[in-house]
């Protein structure tokens, strides 16, 4: 079933030259148990759409959709305390800087427990403090944390980035949540933890159910935890389907170069020899180009491509380029 | 192949005041050795606390070690001498483009470092800097502009051309590449890569990036609490890494 079915997300900023298009028309789809990974470079819009998802953004962003449903249900259309009250129970997000997440001024202990919800507490009334403790013990526990009495009476500020990444994640699935979002969970941690950080993830999703949306910068390290992936470039989707059929034959330019940038992807490469590198750099949001966003950038662009690319689709790999990178014969 | 920097048995602990008459040490690099060479690449990796930082700071002369030796081209390098060297091994962070003055022009940035490092004299440095730009496919314009005028990317070429316009012998890069976009990466790591085969640049890699650590070193040393675990040509150490942590390390960056 599909947990999370958007279709043409826009999300505008209001400024007093008008509004500006941060997130522009972009399609995401989550199915029950599903791991899915979103990738684009910074400033493409990954976080704004995770955050529209979960509801935080402030009055200065406009969001709007064809579709928004979640289990069904167009959120869109239902009352904001309804809306609030869908996601706070189904969705949990992670956050960019853990340290910088949690409250500095509570102990670990306090911060957890808030984040267990009442009805996961079985048991009489008189019985539910020791029941919390035992739970958020429970938690620290299934994140990797073994040292759960020193952690719990610490303050953030004690702790590694590390532990503080797993206290987070401990109260993201400390109300079970449908979906967990994860956004560049890993950016400041080492490359040991980071492993065991997308590891832990990954359990969760397997042993639980629990649907992942897993957004990074880099390709690399999140294509071996996923199934699907989404592509972003400047505020729009190029592709999206199964990460291993994308990996082995993307159809946009601009995966391809995502692609082919990285040594990891290119075991033929000798070492020391130039990398696949697109010239130029992402364009800011005020000054986009017409049409493609990526034409200035894209080696195969044509007079076509001034011309803005819809959503193909070729089973379940779709694509928004004039000229994919596929044989003709093949469509 | 000349040697350009060698370090000897380099070892440095801190003191901390722990408590009213207690003090704790620790020791932050432990017995190092190794050397670079010209035109050559040097990775560091390691965790956060493994000393790597402490290492870039006793090079660059903004820490003194307690025991060891630095050579730099054979000469051992004193802290007292730190303007002497200091266009010889230029330093660039992770942070390079906030560490720009925002209220600074670029060519009025770039003309301190010469006027502070150089004799040249006011015509000279106009020219090393329009060359220095222009190494770095930066435009002669660019000196008029502002920080908050770049990108990302620019300002990532604008903090090099700040390191390289006094030709030095070796960049230290601390974690200088780790954050930057993969097309940014990949066009930066290419630049790079030009300079060193043009000029014969030598880099010192400090970084916890080991994918990129492979395609760009020719040797790797491996951290650990301050000490050095594993130390040889790159894929050597990645094939036959001798320490269970070196090896967990490799593995979590490749598998
Ligand atoms: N200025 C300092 N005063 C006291 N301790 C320090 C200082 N700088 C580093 N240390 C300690 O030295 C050890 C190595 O740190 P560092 O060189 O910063 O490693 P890394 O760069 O890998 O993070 C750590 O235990 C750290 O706490
Ligand atoms: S539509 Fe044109 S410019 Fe855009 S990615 Fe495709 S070929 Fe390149
Ligand atoms: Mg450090």
């Amino acid at each position: 079933m599909l947990l999370l079915d958007i279709k043409n997300l826009t999300i505008e900023l209001k400024t007093p030259d008008g509004l500006i298009r941060a997130v522009d028309r972009v399609n995401l789809s989550l199915r029950e148990g599903e791991t899915r990974g979103l990738v684009g470079e910074s400033g493409s819009g990954k976080s704004l759409i995770a955050k529209a998802i979960v509801g935080v953004l402030n009055k200065r962003w406009q969001v709007s959709a064809d579709r928004f449903n979640w289990c069904g249900q167009d959120l869109l259309r239902l009352p904001y305390d309804q809306q609030r009250k869908v996601i706070g129970r189904d969705i949990a997000m992670i956050y960019q800087e853990p340290s910088r997440s949690l409250d500095p001024t509570a102990a670990i202990l306090e911060q957890l427990e808030e984040a267990i919800p009442a009805h996961l507490l079985e048991g009489p009334w008189w019985k539910r403090s020791y029941l919390r403790r035992r739970k958020a013990i429970g938690l620290l526990h299934k994140v990797g944390v073994r040292d759960h009495q020193a952690v719990l009476q610490s303050y953030p500020y004690q702790l590694s980035e590390g532990v503080c990444q797993k206290i987070m994640i401990a109260m993201a699935i400390a109300k079970a949540p449908k979906l967990l979002i994860a956004d560049e969970p890993t950016t400041a941690l080492e490359s040991t933890t980071q492993a065991q950080l997308f590891r832990l993830l990954a359990s969760f999703n397997q042993l639980k159910g629990t649907s992942v949306l897993l957004i990074s910068h880099e390709l690399e390290s999140i294509a071996r935890y996923t199934q699907s992936l989404s592509v972003l470039y400047c505020g729009q989707l190029v592709e999206a389907g199964e990460t291993a059929s994308i990996i082995k034959q993307p159809y946009h330019p601009y995966t391809n170069a995502l692609i082919k940038s990285v040594p990891e992807f290119q075991p033929n490469l000798q070492p020391k020899t130039p990398l696949y590198a697109l010239p130029g750099s992402i364009p800011v949001l005020q000054h986009l180009p017409i049409g493609c966003r990526l034409g200035p950038r894209c080696p195969n662009a044509r007079k076509e491509c001034v011309k803005t690319p819809t959503l193909e689709r070729l089973q379940n790999h779709y694509y928004s380029c004039h000229f994919p990178l596929i044989g003709k014969k093949d469509l | 192949m000349n040697t350009l920097l060698e370090v000897r048995d380099l070892c440095k602990t801190y003191h901390k005041q722990s408590g009213w008459f207690s003090q704790r040490s620790v020791i932050a690099v432990q017995n190092i050795n190794f050397t670079l060479a010209e035109g050559k690449t040097l990775a560091i990796v390691g965790e956060t606390g493994s000393g790597k930082s402490t290492l870039a700071k006793l090079l660059v002369g903004i820490e003194k070690p307690d025991s060891g030796d630095i050579l730099l081209a054979g000469q051992p390098v004193k802290i007292s001498h730190y303007r002497q060297y200091n266009h010889v091994i230029r330093f660039i962070f992770q942070d390079a483009a906030k560490s720009l003055n925002p209220h600074q022009k670029i060519g009025q940035m770039l003309d301190d470092v010469l006027r502070f490092s150089t004799v040249l004299d006011p015509q000279q440095r106009k020219l090393k800097i329009r060359q220095t730009l222009k190494q770095l496919g930066l435009l002669d314009e660019h000196s008029e502009y502002y920080p908050h005028m770049f990108s990302g990317g620019q300002l990532q070429r604008v903090a090099l051309a700040r390191a390289l316009i006094l030709d030095p012998k070796l960049l230290i890069l601390d974690e200088a590449l780790t954050a930057l976009d993969p097309s940014l990466r990949a066009q930066i790591v290419n630049l790079l890569l030009e300079l060193q085969q043009k000029s014969g640049l030598a880099y010192l890699l400090i970084t916890n990036h080991l994918r990129l650590v492979r395609h760009i070193a020719d040797d790797l040393l491996v951290l650990h609490q301050g000490s050095a675990l594993d130390y040889g040509n790159t894929a050597h150490v990645f094939a036959n890494a001798g320490h269970d942590y070196s090896r967990k390390l490799i593995n979590s960056a490749i598998t």
